[in-house]
């Protein structure tokens, strides 16, 4: 029932405007139609009663009205709904001047209905529409007057033109009510529309971005997982199934603890995951044991837009085979250093004996020649240190093992190395340690000496006349070694490069000192190693200086505690 | 009397080596040439004044022969215990058990010098 009324006075046009006056029309011709159908239903009761011809006059008054209702409805249904309000507002004058007699329409009661027409044209035509009706009204109303020779009610006429003016106020306050709230509803519809779109456009999009995301995971060889931020799997890809050989339902949605928990995992290596998932710490690439493979494992944190950590992401990649050429090689560099340095140390040995007449007399000839072997073997020996050195530090293996160390042992042991190489080219050898140099700090003795050694090894090379100098110095947290020569300098567009693995300045130099220039390649990777930094100065003819520093860290335990002697 | 030195040395060179240079400052000289041989003579033999040890052996290692039959015995604390290797790390990790640490190469002079300042343990 009240779909049907709904639908009696639905009216759709393209202007809600009209739409809203047709309703309106509506709705009257249905109040209308209800006061004919009462008229009807009136001729019921009046008919016994009542002077038969009146009531016949309200029957078909009645009936009048249905038909002319009708075909407003129908001209207001389908064709012009302002036409339709116009014939409306006609046939009302036209009943009002049948309802009563001329004199009380002119004068009396029936006056005031002609102003029904004057604000019903203001709704349902446009607002200003209501000053035509109240010309037609007074019209009217002037008209019938005259006709009756009666002086026409001007204040009742003004009166038509003052509600004219009213109803044009309130008619045209409510339509710019009503646009102004269409437009803001358009505003609205608009607004939301925009983000409808705007939201489906990205959920294609994260769509499209998900597709890639999965295609590019499932075409690399590389195991990835993606965890949440309780360590749950949420994504895996076909290589991580492969790489552990399980299937990926033991991986995605489960802890990430269980797949630790995995009896192939080895306990060490549980150990180095399992801390990962308690501190949430994430190493770059440490390697794990999976059964009989190694795998290097890097982790990364997802982070939203709002820099919120969100999960992590680990990737595992297959280094068994990587693992095992570093196995080699280090066995390698193992067997190189022990199967080289046996046989030289037993040359020199030998040659040492022969030089030292421990099988009877030699000449001085043959001490000599003994000597030659002996330096040889030295500076071969020298060579195979520094390539060994050279590959574990390649194979990132050579490791600085920190413990207290005295600096004054340091410069004692280079002066029993030094010294004599040093005086053999007439160079004076010196050294001293600043006051405030404390007695004992942190290092990696073997390694500070070693450094030490090779700066003034090439500092007595390249120097044929004068000094060599070397200062350990203190210098807020942190203290260095300075090597200061007085030999031929290097050119300055050398300097950057005489760090480079297998260089010397000219190949002259190579030809004349000997070795591979590994030597201060060697101290610039360990001084690298030590959280230091090395600069070197040098005038063309004048000498260089060499400068090394060092975080100062001094031990803690009493300087007793170290090993002695 | 003679003072008793073992070289416990794999390489034949470097036992003569150093052998020569022990007999040379008035050491008798006994040689083993594996770690089996060196358990043997440490367990069975007369204890030596100085005993020159390689850290890289057939059969047992110096380490092992140092740290379970050396520091497990008693008579061995008379001893001078010296040891030699190529490897840096060992030699710093071992220190503190041994008399000598020494690094190959190893002159000839070098351990003549040294073992030749070598006084009875019991003496100092």
């Amino acid at each position: 029932m009240k779909k049907f009324i709904e639908r009696f006075f639905s009216f759709s046009t393209s202007d809600p405007e009209d739409t809203r006056k047709r309703r309106l029309l509506g709705i009257l011709l249905a109040g209308t139609a209800g006061i004919a159908l009462l008229g009807a239903l009136s001729f019921v009761y009046f008919a016994a009663t009542v002077n038969p011809a009146e009531v016949y006059l309200l029957l078909w008054g009645s009936a009048l009205t249905f038909a002319v209702v009708a075909i407003v409805y129908a001209m207001n249904y389908f064709g012009s709904g302002r036409a339709a309000a116009v014939l409306f507002l006609i046939f009302l004058y036209v009943i009002f001047l049948l309802s009563d007699t001329p004199d009380q329409i002119v004068g009396g009661r029936t006056l005031f209905a002609f102003t029904i027409p004057i604000f019903m044209a203001s709704i349902l035509l446009t607002p200003a529409s209501s000053f035509v009706f109240a010309g037609i009204s007074g019209a009217v109303i002037f008209y019938l007057a005259i006709s009756l020779g009666v002086t026409p009610n001007i204040p009742g006429i003004a009166g038509f033109f003052l509600i004219a003016f009213v109803s044009w106020l309130s008619a045209r306050s409510l339509e710019q009510a009503l646009n102004e709230l269409r437009s803001i509803n358009l505003n609205l519809d608009r607004v939301v529309a925009e983000r409808t779109e705007a939201l489906a456009e990205s959920l294609a999009r994260e769509k499209i971005e998900a597709g890639r995301n999965q295609a590019i995971l499932n075409s690399i060889a590389d195991g990835v997982i993606v965890f949440d931020k309780k360590w749950n799997a949420t994504m895996a890809n076909p290589a991580i199934k492969s790489m552990l050989d399980i299937p990926l339902q033991l991986i995605i949605n489960k802890n990430f603890r269980e797949l630790v928990e995995h009896p192939r995992l080895a306990p060490n290596s549980r150990v180095l995951l399992g801390s990962m998932i308690e501190h949430g710490t994430q190493p770059i690439g440490f390697r794990v044991e999976w059964g009989e493979k190694t795998l290097s494992v890097s982790a990364a944190q997802i982070y939203n837009q709002r820099r919120e950590d969100t999960g992590t992401v680990i990737v595992f990649r297959d280094f068994t085979r990587e693992a095992e050429v570093e196995r080699l090689k280090s066995t390698f560099v193992g067997i190189v250093s022990h199967e080289l340095r046996t046989p030289l140390n037993a040359i020199l040995g030998y040659a040492e004996m022969f030089k030292e007449a421990v099988y009877g007399p030699v000449n001085e000839k043959q001490v000599n020649m003994a000597d030659r072997i002996m330096k040889n073997t030295q500076r071969l020996l020298a060579l195979i240190n520094d390539l060994l050195d050279q590959a574990q530090m390649e194979a990132g293996r050579l490791t600085i093992n920190n413990q207290t160390t005295r600096p004054a042992e340091l410069l004692e042991t280079m002066h029993s190395l030094m010294d004599k190489p040093a005086a053999d080219k007439d160079l004076k050898l010196t050294s001293e340690i600043e006051d405030d140099f404390p007695d004992t700090l942190v290092g990696d003795p073997a390694r500070l000496q070693q450094i030490l050694v090779n700066l003034v090894g090439n500092a007595v090379k390249f120097t044929h006349r004068g000094f060599v100098h070397v200062k350990l110095f203190r210098q807020d947290e942190r203290w260095g070694i300075e090597v200061t020569d007085s030999g031929q300098g290097i050119p300055e567009f050398e300097i950057p490069h005489i760090f480079d693995t297998f260089r010397q300045v000219d190949d002259a130099a190579t030809r004349e000192h000997g070795g591979f220039g590994l030597g201060l390649s060697i101290v610039k990777q360990l001084v690298g190693l030590m959280n230091g930094e090395i600069n070197v100065t040098s005038i063309l003819g004048e000498g260089s200086v060499f400068l090394i520093r060092f975080p100062l860290i001094i031990p803690q335990e009493s300087p007793k505690a170290w090993r002695g002697s | 009397m003679n003072k008793l030195a073992l070289i416990i040395e794999d390489d034949e060179d470097l036992a003569n080596i150093f052998a020569e240079a022990l007999r040379g400052i008035g050491f008798e000289v006994e040689n083993a040439l594996d770690g089996r041989i060196a358990r043997d003579r440490l367990i069975d033999g007369e204890t030596p004044f100085l005993i020159l040890l390689d850290m890289h052996l057939p059969h047992i290692s110096g380490k092992e022969l140092l740290l379970k039959v050396m520091k497990k015995d008693a008579r061995f604390a008379k001893s001078w215990i010296i040891i030699t290797t190529a490897d840096a790390r060992l030699a710093e990790e071992l220190r503190d058990q041994v008399d000598f640490a020494m690094i190959k190469p190893i002159l000839f002079g070098q351990l003549r010098d040294l073992a030749a300042r070598l006084r009875p343990k019991d003496e100092i």
